[in-house]
Order: structure tokens, then sequence, then C-alpha cells
């Protein structure tokens, strides 16, 4: 009986680390098309065992309307050529030809989905152009576009590495691991990853010596490459104005220690808990299927947003301020996501961008809590987690709206319940931009957008005393 | 010559015919009336019991981004539910008309509401009200306040308000105004008072 009762213990064990492993899963799988206009990525799904992407994920970008279903057929234009599938059917017929799609074509709420792999030949047959992929690590290149690079070492008491692209580069991340568009995943490796430059590169690894930088591997896998630099110590990480060239140089232990310095190598965030600095969660609102709010022809929220939040990104390095986005390319993220990531790696204040209408100029919100008062106990209501922090969420928007009434922007500041600003536990505001009455194309104006973001920034770096003090 | 009796024999029938048109007239008159008033399609309901109410009503309005108390007449039931009901359609109402202070598309309706307990209240609204809502932080909240907060001012004791659209829960209402949550009408209060 006894024997029995650790049997069952055992299994209990066994299922419970079976859930752990499924919760730590991989980060979501994704095929990246680089063509010589754009580069975007689309989720890949798994569908009985086979990787299967949406059609008007991989067309729509490109200019194609959604597949329209007509005598049992879906019917897609694109380029004066017309693909035709029908669900359950192997086969695909485009520009008269008869194609094969390595699986059955799918049909789900709507969204034909086809296997990974007939992306070659449907984008083959509709551009008439040479595709080349690269399947095993989900990248796709449309034409002859490719970005290449040259490494010149350099050695002695100060080395480097110079990286020379050709093209502007902007390194990328994963969510919860970016900063500064440099990902640091262990005190000697530094990685930089590219989603949107179509890089390649014949030579895999490189050995430069055994100091502080020993050498670089360049690696293709989920729809992105990443260059990895091996050494002895933590690198600072200089890009050049024109974005084509990367200096890696050993980070001053001063550097590395200080959480103003505004250095891009200023800590390992391999361990996001263990750091606490004051950076700046910047969350460009919307993404991927959320586009936000429509403001006539291509002209999105989510792209507007995204634009406002490099601009903040770039005005807060420039005060010496750390920060760190949510998401930096066209992708979807939850709304309660973004509070955990900002909850989790403990940001000193979370900034979310909006554009909308009516009206002109800027609104401030603040979060607005039907029960503003302090939970007593250890747990804290997800729906109220915000009450420890509203005093200095309303300090900071203060500060913000008016830093942008300095500068002569109309602003109105308002405390509403909006998420996900209720469920975080740092001070938290969001920044609405309203048009310039009924110019839409203001929200894609320069010099308004780096404007507003200088005075967030401005206001942000002023309240920081106020704000940085920790529940 | 004519038989004198066979004269008034004319005559009375002649009269009987008379008198038969008319009513005959009248009766057709009676049904064209009738008819006139029998297709209503709405569908067969309960009588129910109310009056004529002049209530005050929040409508936003998008150009001044402000909400203000208007006066508006409604039918309101004695029935609580019916009456938070009738009074969520008034603010809606004054959205649909042309031109509308802050449009709403067409098709925007209340297809329910429910009380659970005594304070707090679900409203079921149709797929209209969210597909076809603008999207923005300030539309999405001016139209949950001013609904809020005429139904707070109409029904009284409704202390939380949750939206569903068709039935079931949705996130947002158009990208950014809370779906999920529980609307606490005395945080609402604070909300309108910013606007008014």
């Amino acid at each position: 009986m006894r024997w029995n009762k650790l049997l069952l213990l055992f299994i209990v064990a066994a299922a419970l680390c079976g859930l752990l492993a499924i919760s730590s899963a991989a980060p979501q799988q994704q095929l990246t098309v680089y063509t010589s206009q754009t580069s975007y990525s689309l989720p890949v799904l798994d569908r009985e065992g086979k990787a299967y992407i949406a059609l008007v994920d991989l067309l729509s970008p490109l200019g194609a309307a959604a597949p329209t279903l007509k005598n049992k057929e879906w019917r897609v234009q694109l380029n004066n050529a017309d693909a035709r599938l029908t669900e359950g059917k192997s086969k695909a017929v485009i520009r008269g030809n008869q194609l094969d799609l390595d699986g059955k074509v799918l049909v789900e709420n709507q969204r034909v989905l086809v296997p990974m792999s007939a992306a070659l030949p449907l984008l083959t047959h509709l551009l008439n152009v040479s595709v080349d992929f690269h399947q095993p690590a989900r990248r796709l290149f449309v034409g002859n576009v490719n970005a290449r690079f040259t490494a010149a070492f350099k050695d002695g008491d100060a080395p480097s590495l110079t990286l020379n692209f050709s093209q502007p580069v902007h390194p990328d991340g994963d969510q919860e691991e970016i900063r500064n568009g440099v990902l640091f995943t262990h005190s000697n490796r530094t990685t930089l990853i590219f989603k949107k430059e179509p890089l390649i590169s014949d030579t895999n690894t490189q050995q430069f010596g055994d100091g502080a930088i020993q050498s670089m591997a360049f690696t293709e896998e989920n729809g992105r490459a990443l260059l990895t630099i091996s050494g002895n110590t933590h690198l600072n990480i200089v890009r050049s104005d024109d974005g084509k060239t990367i200096t890696l140089r050993p980070a001053a232990p001063a550097a590395a220690a200080s959480p103003a310095s505004g250095s891009v190598a200023a800590a390992s965030a391999d361990n996001p808990r263990r750091t606490q600095e004051f950076f700046v969660m910047i969350d460009p609102s919307h993404g991927g299927y959320d586009k936000g709010a429509n403001f006539g022809g291509k002209l999105l929220e989510k792209d507007v947003t995204l634009k406002l939040a490099r601009e903040l990104r770039k005005e807060l390095e420039e005060r010496g301020i750390p920060s760190r986005m949510l998401r930096d390319s066209d992708v979807d993220v939850p709304m309660e996501r973004r509070a955990e990531i900002t909850n989790e790696q403990r940001a000193g204040i979370y900034v979310a961008l909006h554009a909308g209408r009516p009206g002109h100029g800027v609104r401030v919100y603040t979060p607005l809590l039907a029960d503003p008062q302090q939970p007593s106990g250890r747990f804290i209501p997800w729906e109220n987690a915000q009450a420890v922090a509203l005093d200095r969420s309303k300090a900071a928007g203060q500060a913000v709206a008016g830093e942008l009434r300095k500068r002569g922007m109309n602003v109105a500041t308002l405390g509403i319940p909006i998420r996900p600003l209720n469920n975080i536990v740092v001070p938290a505001i969001a920044v609405e931009l309203a048009p310039e009455g009924d110019d839409l194309q203001s929200f894609e104006s320069v010099k308004r957008n780096a404007g507003i973001a200088s005075a967030i920034a401005t206001g942000i770096a002023q309240a920081r005393t106020q704000i940085g003090a920790r529940p | 010559m004519i038989p004198r009796h066979f004269q008034i024999t004319m005559a009375l029938v002649l009269l009987a015919i008379l008198i038969s048109g008319v009513v005959i007239i009248q009766l057709t008159h009676r049904e064209e009336a009738m008819s006139i008033q029998a297709p209503d399609s709405a569908p067969v309901v309960p009588v129910v019991t109310g009056k004529q109410e002049h209530i005050q009503v929040l409508v936003a309005y998008d150009d001044d981004q402000a909400l203000r108390w208007r006066p508006a007449d409604v039918f309101l039931p004695a029935d609580r539910g019916l009456r938070a009901k009738q009074t969520l359609r008034a603010v809606l109402a004054q959205y649909l008309q042309n031109p509308s202070p802050h449009p709403l598309a067409q098709g925007a309706d209340i297809r329910d509401v429910y009380f659970i307990g005594n304070d707090t209240l679900v409203v079921d609204t149709t797929a209209q009200f969210a597909d076809g809502h603008p999207s923005g932080i300030l539309l999405e909240e001016m139209t949950l306040a001013s609904l809020i907060e005429t139904l707070s001012a109409n029904v009284p004791g409704v202390n939380k308000v949750k939206f569903l659209v068709e039935g079931k829960e949705r996130d947002t209402l158009a990208g950014h105004a809370d779906l999920m949550s529980f609307y606490q009408t005395n945080a609402v209060h604070e909300l309108a008072r910013e606007f008014e």
C-alpha cells in the first residue's frame, strides 16, 4: 500500500515537471520573408506534426488581398497571377501550372493554411522571380536580396571588433531580453540578432585569439540571423550613424556596474529579476494582427506607435536613461503578456504609446482604479495591481504633461481604467497622440514626433527621483 | 298603373339596400383601419407596466471631447432589468441619429441585460456595437462612461457593470477600452467628472 502511495507521488511529480517544461516552451516559431522592398515575419503553426503558414500572412505584405472562396476553390491574386487552392488537396494551380504543395491545404476560421515548404513554389510562380529558401532556419529570400558583412579584429591593449555591413542594420532581439538592440545571453557572450536584415555569410566561425574578443559565429534560426561574439568579458557595442558599422569593445568595469551610465552594455540580462537598475519599458501598443486605429489608407496606429517608440528610445538614450521595448517589430504581444513582462523585469516606469482621434495635441493617461487602497497581504490582485504605484504614476503623468505643455502642445490629462496599466506594479502611464486637427498625416510628422518623444523623455528624467523608489 | 302595395314594397326594398350599403361601407372602413394597425412585426412580449419618463442621459461629444447631460423622454418599464435596457438604448439612440455627436455603427444595440444579485449588471451588446466602434482610447472610454453613468443615474443600486458582445466576453471594445473587467460605477463617476 505504501509503495502504491509512493508511485502516485512519483506520477504527480512527473506530471508537474511536464507542466513546467511546457510552460517554459520555446518562443513561437516564425518564418521571415526578405524582399527588396520589405521584410516581414509570419507565425509558423504546427498542424498534424507539420509546419503550416497562413496564406494571407505570406501574401498580403506583398500586396495580395485575402483569399476568396469561389466554387469550393480559394483564389488569391498577386502580380497579375491567379492562384487556386482547394481545401484537403495538396495541389495548387498558378498561371495554369499545377504545383505540388507538399501537404494538404487546410482551412481554419476562413483562413487558408498551406505547408510552410509550399512558400517556395507559391512565391516563385506568383512573383516570377527566383526564391532562395533556407528552410531549416525558416528564412526565405525573394529575388537576389541579401546583406553581407566583413569583420575586422584589432588586437592589443584596447581590442575591438568592427563589423561593416553592406546595408544599414538594426540588430533586434527577443522581447524579454532585448537591451537597446543587443541581446546579452551570458556574461562572456554577446549575440546580435538580425530579424529584418537578409544577412547571410559564407563563413560560420572566425577565431580571433583568447582575450576579451575570442571568436565570432554566424548562425540562422527561427527566421533570423545571429552573430555571437565570445570572449571573457562584457562588450560595449557602438552603432555608427549610418547603421552600417557596429564596433564591439570590452566594457569598462565601471560602466558595467553603473546603472545610470547610459552604456548599452550596462548589465547582463540573463536574469532580468537580478537587474535592479532603473529603466523605461516602452510599449508601442498594438502590433501584428492587432492594428489599432486605422487612419485611412495604409496609416495604422500600430505603425505610428512603433515609430514614436523608437524615437523615444533614442531620446532616452541621449539622456543616459536605459530603456527596453516590448516590441520592436510588427508582432502581436497579448495585453496580459505586456504587463507580465514589465512586472517580471521590474521596470522603473512603463510607458504605453497610442495614437487616436478625436481632438488635437497629446493626451496623457494615468491609471484609474476602482479600489485605490493598497493590498495588505502578500498577494496583489491582478485587476488592482497598480494600487502599489498609483501615486508615482500620477507624478510621472504630471511631469510628462508639464514638459509637453512647455513645448506649446495642447495636453489633456485623464485617469482611465485602461489595460494593461491597472495590471502593472510599477509606475505606468499611457500617452496618446491626437492628430493636428483633421490632418491625419500629422501622425507621420518626424519633427512633431521627435518633439513629443523629447518631451516625454525629459518628463521621465525629471520625475525619475520621485518614481524610482520601488515598492 | 302600378299597384300601391307594390310601390310601397319597392320603396322598402330600396331603403333596405341603401341602409345595407352604408353599413357595408362602414364595416369596410373599420376593417381597413384595423388592417393598417395590424402589421406590427415586434415580437410578442408580455405586457409591461411603466410610464413615459423625462430622464437625463450623459452624451459624448467628440468635437469637444466632453460628456454632457441631456434630457430625453423614454418609456421606462417598472421591471428593473427592462428599465436598465431602455435607459442604455436611450443613450445609443443619441449616437445613432444623424448628425451624431459621437457616431456609432448602425445596428449598435443592447441585446439584453442580466442582473447578478442586486448590484451587478451584465450588458450584452450586438456585434455591430463593438465591431463598428471607432478605435481610440478617448472614443471608447467616452462610450462606456456615458452608458454606465446614465445607467447609474436612472437605475439606482447598480455598482458594477460588465459588457459582453453577442453573449461572449471580449478583451477590448475596439482595441483599447477594457471589456474584460467589471466596471465599478464609483470609478466611472470619477472618469465622467473629468470629461464634463
